[in-house]
Parts: structure tokens; sequence; C-alpha cells
């Protein structure tokens, strides 16, 4: 083997992700002279934190080589039900809260055993749960909007831990623990194995089966998490809340090098990731460029990163023949 | 094996074939495409479940239902395709499923002793990989082969199933899997190794076990026969009574 070979192309585009979030960064402190400030950027991570949370739940199902697209009304549906018993049944914080995670664990275990037992097409099969879950927090909710949640819960946003706010370090802690999972655990290689050869890791004796019900599990219970941040920050809550986060994270983790055919991915590249996009729009927004042709900008970057994880997988294809 | 048939919808894969293997031996499994012999052996691995029939191991009736069951048992297979992780590097491939854990509950990858172990292995099966934290992806055919096959004889293999091992490597690679396989007989291991290439079977198989139309045709000795004997067994197979099939039978049959 020649030593040219023991070049990382995952390890690239690690590298690539960062490169292209310091670029940015620079290229909009020239643009604005509020970019590079330290209220800005403090703004830009207190504001997507919550993105982050997603985009590590996501990784986890996208790395099995599954997708979620049903995240989105996942935050809605756990989001409603939380504010609805907090406010409405006035039940206590701490108990709102563990119901509202739980709720989101079972809604990513049903996805879970829908595509594992009766083995629909994640795409499909997320895509039709998103409709369900949608229909039933807009049933639930009535369309109302839920305001003055009690103190306490506001902790999630405003607490402090070690001088930073408590939300930031839920996400840094949700972060150290994926990649603790990710590179520390047998589950964790065993989830690359079955994203990168789903027969080859059932003939090795994985039961993919219960690993990807796991998964979806998994990203359920962070999803839940992002909702009672995201809920919290806005001090309100409504069925619109939570979709179009899915757009967000499935873009920030395929722009953080998380494959979409599964079996690669990292963390901290997942995490610049989500910074690439929530710098974008906000150097966009500051210039003066609006909100609507960040949507375009937006499409065309998850065009572009899916495009270049297909010639990476294409070179690779090559290399091997 | 005993007895063994496996049916597909309305296709006999496999009707009633008996098959018996001995420590230290190499058996070749031939037969023509849509023999049976991926799927016989595939149901010694535990990748199927035979319909009917019994497998023996050391006298003891075993019970394969998952590949699970068959690893648990001492059995190993190398798939054609290899059945690898091209995300994954040298030393996880060989120990996915199987890792060496530590750390509450086992739930931690003990990473230096499964790097350790890999490199140990490459060493003892004397293959051309330099480290064990290469990606597979980028290994040449023949390395792609070693792996799998440390993957399989890594844990105490007692029976080693081969699927094509040669068919997708050139002739110097092809040679030194060969001899690999020869190391791991004299290792100890009883190894069945399917192939369409019959003077590889003769060069290293103490005998050949020759398949047709899901049934079994007969056992042949390695020494006795040529390649002419194998290859017409093959193609003609042999009746009811054990007699080899004249060229006039077989030209009525089509």
């Amino acid at each position: 083997m020649k030593p040219m070979s023991k070049i990382n192309l995952s390890g690239l585009k690690k590298y690539t992700i960062m490169l292209v979030l310091v670029g940015l960064m620079a290229l909009f402190s020239l643009t604005s002279p509020y970019f590079l400030t330290l209220r800005n950027i403090t703004n830009i991570i207190n504001q997507n934190t919550y993105f982050i949370i997603v985009a590590v739940g996501l990784s986890f199902v996208m790395i099995g080589g599954g997708i979620d697209l049903s995240v989105g009304y996942q935050m809605s549906l756990v989001g409603v039900v939380t504010a609805m018993m907090m406010v409405i049944y006035h039940l206590p914080v701490w108990l709102a809260v563990v119901l509202g995670l739980l709720l989101g664990t079972v809604l990513g275990l049903l996805n879970g055993l829908i595509v594992a037992r009766i083995k629909v097409f994640p795409l499909i099969a997320t895509l039709a749960t998103s409709v369900i879950f949608q229909g039933i927090s807009y049933l639930i909710s009535q369309a109302r909007t839920f305001r003055n949640y009690p103190e306490e819960f506001l902790f999630f946003t405003k607490g402090k831990v070690l001088g930073m706010p408590f939300d930031v370090f839920l996400t840094l802690l949700i972060v150290i623990l994926a990649c603790f999972v990710y590179y520390e655990t047998i589950f964790g290689l065993r989830l690359m194995a079955l994203g990168g050869n789903e027969e080859a890791s059932r003939l090795a004796g994985i039961n993919t089966r219960r690993m990807k019900i796991a998964v979806y599990a998994i990203c359920g219970f962070l999803v839940a998490i992002a909702t009672m941040v995201m809920i919290s920050k806005a001090n309100t809550t409504h069925s619109s809340f939570g979709p179009g986060t899915e757009f967000t994270a499935l873009t920030a983790a395929i722009v953080g090098g998380i494959s979409f055919m599964g079996g690669e991915g990292n963390v901290p590249a997942l995490v610049a990731g989500v910074f690439v996009l929530a710098v974008l729009g906000n150097g966009m927004q500051l210039a003066g460029w609006g909100t609507y042709p960040q949507f375009i900008v937006r499409g065309v970057i998850l065009l572009g990163a899916v495009a270049f994880d297909e010639y990476q997988r294409n070179v690779r294809r090559t290399r091997q023949k | 094996m005993k007895g063994i048939s496996k049916r597909f919808g309305g296709i006999h894969a496999l009707r009633g074939v008996d098959l018996q293997l001995r420590r230290g031996e190499i058996m070749g499994i031939v037969g023509d495409n849509g023999a049976g012999k991926s799927t016989l052996m595939k149901i010694l691995s535990g990748a199927y479940v035979a319909d009917e029939g019994e497998i023996y191991i050391d006298g003891q009736k075993a019970h394969i239902r998952n590949p699970q069951d068959a690893f648990n048992l001492g059995i190993g297979m190398i798939y054609q395709d290899l059945a690898l992780f091209n995300n994954l590097d040298v030393a996880r491939n060989i120990f996915v499923g199987r890792e060496c854990s530590h750390g509450p509950f086992g739930l931690l990858l003990d990473k230096k002793r499964m790097y350790q172990k890999a490199e140990d292995l490459i060493r003892e099966l004397r293959v051309d990989i330099s480290s064990p934290r290469l990606n597979v992806a980028l290994m040449s055919g023949g390395q792609r082969q070693m792996v799998a096959c440390a993957r399989a004889i890594a844990f105490q293999s007692k029976i080693l199933i081969m699927d094509e091992p040669t068919a997708a490597l050139g002739v110097t690679e092809a040679g030194k899997l060969l001899s690999l396989i020869r190391n791991l007989r004299d290792m100890g291991l009883a190894i069945l190794l399917i192939t369409q290439r019959i003077p590889d079977v003769l060069a290293i198989a103490d005998r050949v076990f020759v398949l047709k139309g899901g049934q079994r045709q007969d056992v042949l000795v390695v020494g006795k026969v040529t390649l002419d004997d194998v290859v017409t067994m093959i193609v003609r197979g042999k009746d009811r009574n054990g007699v080899q099939l004249s060229a006039v039978e077989y030209q009525s049959f089509g």
C-alpha cells in the first residue's frame, strides 16, 4: 500500500466544511461590520442550539442508513402536548417534560417499527408519519397558541450552568455524548456497519432490525429535547412550530459530511454544518439580502452537498476497481 | 449434514442432500450454476434455514437458525461478495459483530485490544496488508479476500466455508490465496471450498463433492480422478443407482 491510499476521504470532507465555515465568516465580516461582533456570534450560537440537537438525532438515523423526515412534526406534536400539560392541565414542569420526552421517544419508536418491521422505505414511511403527526398536533391544539409557561420551564434557555445558558450546555453535552457513542462504543461501530452494508451486518450476527428501531427512538428522544429548548426559547407554542427544522437539520447533516447513503459521518463536522447554514442566513440578513434569497441558497447548498457526496462515492468506487 | 432440503417458492433448490466433512480436510463443492452449492453452504452458515434435514457437528445435533448460531458453533463463511464494510478499516471489518469490549456492561469498544489482535492475525496469516488501520475500500481484490479470510477465522472457527474465493482474483493473488487455504487446513480447520475453477479444487482439495440440480451426485477423492471425470460428473451427474449417466441418455435429456 502506498502512503497515498491512507488519505481518508471522510476526513477530507470534515476539514472542507471547517474551511467553508471560516471562509463564510471572513466573507460576511467584510460585508457587514456587525457580523464579527461578540454579540452577533453569541446570537448565532444561541439561536442554533436546538437545530444542532435535532441534527445530532438525525445523524444516528442517517449513519444507520435511514432518514427521518418527520422530525419537524414530531417537534410540533411534542411541543403542543408538553405546553398543554403545563399551561392547561397544570402538571408539574418536571412531569410535563418527562412525558414530552417519552412522547418523542415513542414517536421515534413508531417510525423505527414501521421501517424495520413493516419494511417501508424510510423516506416514505417518515413522510407519512410526518403528515399523521401534523394532523394529531393540530387536532389536539385546535390551532391555538399556548403561552405563559411556568417560570421553571424557562430554565431551559434562561438558566445558567458553568456560566453558559443551559441550552448551550445541554447541546455541548449531547454533542460530546454523541461523539463518545460513535467512536468509543460497540453500538457506534455496529451503527456504522449497518449503514455501510446492511446485509453484511446481518451476516455478522448484528440484530439489524433492533438497531434500526433503536436509532429512530434515539432520534425521537433527542428531537423531544430540542423541542423543549425551542418552545422555551420562543416562550410560546403553536402547532406550526417545528416543521422546517427537518430541512435545516438534514441539510446541515449532509453538508457536514453525513452520507445520504449511510455509514459515514462525524459529529464535529455536523455541528460545523449547522453553523455554515446559520452563518449564511445571518450574514445574508445583515448584508440586507432578505429572507427569500436564503431559501434559494439553502436549496442549492443541499443539492451541492448531495452531489459532492455522490462524487466522492464514485471516486472511491473507481479506485476500488 | 443429513437430508438437507430447501425450496424457494416453487423451486426445489436442494433435495435431501447428505454431506460429511472431516476435520483438517479441504472439500471442494462443485456443480453447475444453480446446482445449489451456495444454498447448501448458506444453510450451514445460518444465512438460510433448511426446510428439512439435520446438521451434526462432532456427533452433536446442531440447531442453526441464524449466522450467530453458526458462529457460536465455530462455522465461519466467506461470501462471494465478501460481505465487507467499505466504510470501515481492516480491524473493524474483522471484529464487527464480535467486538473486543470493556467497561460497564461491556458496552465500550476495546480499540487497543482490537487493533492488536488484528495485527497479530494479519501476521499469523502472513498476508500482504501493512496495517489494520487501512480502509478496505481502498484495497485490491486479493487484499479484501484476505480481510474476509481473517474475519472468518479470527474466532477459533472449526469449519470455514469459502464461496468462490478465487473468482475475482488474478493468477498471482489466486495462488497466494490457495496457499493460505492450505495453511489454514494445516492449522486444523475443515474447509469447504465452493468454486467453478475445477483445477483449483484438484490442486488443493482432498475430496470433491458434486451437486447437480439440487441433488448430491458423488464425492470424488482427489488423486483418483481426473479433471475430465469431475467435469463429466458436473455436467451429466449420476442416476439413482450411482451409475454415471451415459452420453446418449444425457443427450436425450437435452
